[in-house]
């Protein structure tokens, strides 16, 4: 007989449970936006896709190799960091700048900072910023190639030109929910937003109520200084990158809360930093900068959200 | 409003919960350890190579705190005393005996004569009685600690969770002697009735037990001092600080002692084992074990005399593959041995053989700061904090924030350990931060101390 294992308790592990699964989870509910994107924006929006990807999970591994380091490519968080990314930017991003933008939010904000775990922000989210300033094209948003539009703006900078003339130029609550309108790739159709929701709800990735607690608070906001118009408050909701960042960025195991009253403290704080910065600062999207913020409050909302021990000091 | 503690589902694989116990065939050798008690100091024996012994006999006596006698469990002749090694690498003395095939009691085993309760205490310390749980905490001691008079202990808690995947013996000695369990209450009840004469004793089981259940329902209906508690089927039930939050309400405050809350809790085998003995005088020299695990042919429990080679046992059960793994217990709390000859000791419940496959775990990974750790704790500790802050330089900052966690309340159930994602040995760095915690402690007392 040979020789037997020995380790320490416990010996059996829950099935299912590692990393790897939670980040193909995660891919797997973002799947549905991406090929809303494809279907909506054109073969242009799997490119970038592919290029965020590819330059993603490519500079993992070249850092990795770089510094001596195993090898993480496997547990698949660059592929939902590059992922991530490419439904943050619209068809309009040169491939180049995408890879750039990739290659910052694994290198940069991710691996310099210790990798998978280690990171203080959002790398997508952290991302998309840096290539709002350094390149700018990244607000231009992409036409979708479905649909004939005749606004050129994206519905949120015409939301914002004032109530009445939204009323007019505004698409459609179902225009606003199937995403037939301009914007990034992934942020648009609501309905496949809310499919890769369910998804990781049943799966048990996410808590439900965490980004609903996010979008709530917005729309609560919304509620209030639109006067109660509810058509007015879910037009808000549906424009722009707030499903996309509440579903997955402001779930974002590692830069938010580690409790789930933490998470929705985060939340609620996102929300009204979304509402604040879309309706008084000079930018039409408050969700990026919003969670950017709130991952730098993660620490301190962790240490007032701690769970009371039983028996433990009050 | 108290919530009941609810943590973790874990495959219940009881496949042995119908399988009556079946005594084995009178091994040809036994080797008793001298450790089988939780007490750090080793038995010291007391025969010698050469001598004959029988079943029942004193071998060895107990030496310092909460260690425990060891008696022959088998009739024949002492062949070798010989260091043993353990997996903690500390290692132990161990008597091996060589059967004779007569099993002859000895002359010693005649019921006890009890009067009070100093002979009665006396009497389960020279029993060898342990924790069968799987505690090892000597029987005595534990009984003893509850007749001091600043403890009102009003309820004893007799623990039938069994809450560990596989394990059944708990299960199938109650199903096999329910009188035990109520001559063991009697008992108690008479020989302690100072500390114990008017306390409800209440018998904690799972739900999954229902035969059981129902069984201890008819033994004890007109007993009313006697209450069936049922419990859900989750883990770790078992775990005594859940089970006495689940029970009664109470809250178990790490460092004071256990009948400080006014409860003693025992196990249910421990309490029949311990019936048996007043009744017969025979110590504890047999149990039952469940032997399970995906390596093995035929699970079954079976009732082998304590020191039996774990190999005996699986030459009954056979195995279905290589083993890769060896644990006695239960798969969340057992410990994994270093050889199938490994002999079964006083607490061991259940031999569980992993095979090649599922014996090593994957490697620890980065925490992804998922909180499931802290989610399936039974008592809410923030789990992730623990492993966050044991990096911490500072000794009085890192002391600050793990009390700040409250790992000292930390049960041991590996819940943590068993959900992380990232397979990173989070009960392990409980242990850790406890035993920091401790050390810090004494250190932070000498300091006071020699302030005076």
């Amino acid at each position: 007989m040979g020789k037997l294992h020995i380790s320490p308790n416990p010996h059996i592990h829950q099935k299912g449970s590692t990393t790897q699964n939670i980040m193909l989870d995660v891919v797997i509910a973002m799947l549905p936006a991406t090929i809303a994107g494809i279907v909506i924006f054109g073969i242009n929006a799997l490119w970038t896709v592919l290029v965020c990807v590819a330059s993603a999970v490519l500079s993992e591994f070249l850092f990795n190799l770089c510094v001596h380091k195993r090898q993480t490519i496997s547990d698949l968080s660059a592929v939902v960091t590059g992922l991530l990314l490419a439904l943050n930017l619209s068809t309009a991003v040169p491939l180049w700048q995408c890879a750039l933008g990739s290659v910052f939010a694994i290198v940069v904000v991710k691996c310099l900072f210790g990798g998978l775990g280690k990171n203080i922000v959002n790398p997508a989210i952290t991302a998309r910023v840096f290539m709002l300033l350094t390149f700018g094209a990244v607000a231009a948003v992409s036409l979708p190639t479905v649909v004939e539009l005749t606004a050129t703006a994206t519905p949120l900078a015409s939301l914002n030109q004032g109530v009445e003339v939204a009323a007019a130029e505004a698409p459609s609550i179902m225009d606003l929910f199937l995403g037939l309108h301009g914007g990034a790739i992934g942020e648009t159709c609501a309905l496949a937003l809310l499919i890769g929701f369910a998804y990781l709800v049943i799966r048990r990735v996410i808590k439900w109520y965490v980004p609903a607690a996010f979008v709530g608070t917005t729309f609560v906001c919304y509620l209030v200084y639109g006067g109660f118009d509810v058509v007015f408050a879910l037009q808000h909701i549906l424009a722009g990158g707030l499903l996309l960042g509440a579903i997955f960025m402001a779930t974002d195991y590692v830069t938010t809360p580690t409790t789930n009253k933490g998470r929705v403290v985060f939340c609620i704080g996102a929300g009204l930093l979304t509402f604040a910065i879309r309706q008084f600062a000079s930018y039409p999207e408050g969700v990026s900068i919003a969670i950017l913020t709130m991952n730098l409050l993660t620490p301190y909302i962790n240490d007032f959200t701690k769970k009371k021990t039983l028996g433990g000091i009050k | 409003m108290k919530k009941d503690i609810s943590s973790l589902h874990v495959p219940h694989n009881k496949h042995t919960a119908a399988c009556v116990p079946v005594r084995i065939a009178t091994p040809a050798e036994v080797i008793l350890p001298m450790n089988m008690h939780s007490g750090r100091q080793d038995s010291e024996p007391i025969v010698s190579v050469g001598d004959h012994v029988k079943v029942g006999q004193l071998i060895a006596r107990e030496e310092g705190r909460f260690s425990s006698p060891v008696h022959a469990t088998i009739s024949g002749t002492v062949v070798e005393i010989a260091p043993m090694a353990t997996p903690d690498g500390k290692g132990t003395l161990a008597i091996r005996i060589e059967s004779d095939g007569k099993m002859e009691k000895a002359d010693t085993v005649t019921p006890p004569v009890i009067t009070d309760c100093q002979s009665f205490l006396q009497a389960v310390r020279d029993s060898g009685l342990v924790g069968l749980g799987g505690a090892a905490f000597p029987v005595w001691a534990k009984l003893n600690e509850a007749t001091n008079p600043d403890y009102k202990v009003d309820t004893v808690l007799i623990n039938a969770a069994e809450c560990e995947p596989y394990i059944t013996s708990d299960h199938r000695m109650m199903l096999a002697h329910p009188d035990l369990l109520a001559d063991g209450i009697e008992y108690l009840r008479k020989y302690m009735s100072e500390a114990l004469g008017n306390a409800t004793f209440k018998i904690c089981i799972e739900k999954n037990k229902a035969d059981a259940i129902e069984l201890l329902k008819k033994t004890f209906e007109n007993k009313d001092y006697v209450v069936i508690h049922e419990l859900k089927t989750i883990y770790p039930q078992g775990a005594k600080q859940v089970m006495l939050y689940n029970a009664t309400g109470r809250v178990a405050i790490a460092g004071r002692r256990f009948p400080s809350f006014g409860a003693m809790i025992i196990n249910v085998s421990s309490i029949s084992k311990m019936a048996e003995y007043l009744n017969t005088g025979m110590p504890l020299v047999e149990r039952i074990v469940t032997v399970d695990g995906p390596a093995v042919d035929k699970p079954q429990n079976l009732i082998a005399p304590i020191g039996t080679r774990i190999s005996e046992l699986l030459k009954i059960t056979g195995l279905k593959s290589e083993p890769g793994k060896v644990v006695i217990g239960g798969p969340m709390n057992g410990n994994a041995i270093c050889s199938v000859d490994d002999p079964i000791v006083k607490v061991s419940n259940a031999v569980l053989v992993f095979d090649e496959k599922s014996a090593m775990l994957p490697e620890a990974s980065a925490c992804i700061n998922c909180g499931r750790c802290i989610e399936k704790c039974p008592v809410g500790i923030s789990v992730a904090e623990v492993d966050r802050v044991m990096n911490t330089k500072n000794e009085d900052a890192k002391a600050r924030r793990l009390i700040a966690t409250g790992v000292r309340q930390c049960v041991d159930c590996g819940c943590c350990s068993y959900v992380c994602p990232a397979n990173r040995p989070l009960l392990q760095i409980n242990w850790d931060a406890k035993s920091f915690l401790k050390k810090y402690a004494a250190a932070q007392k000498e300091k006071e101390g020699g302030n005076q």
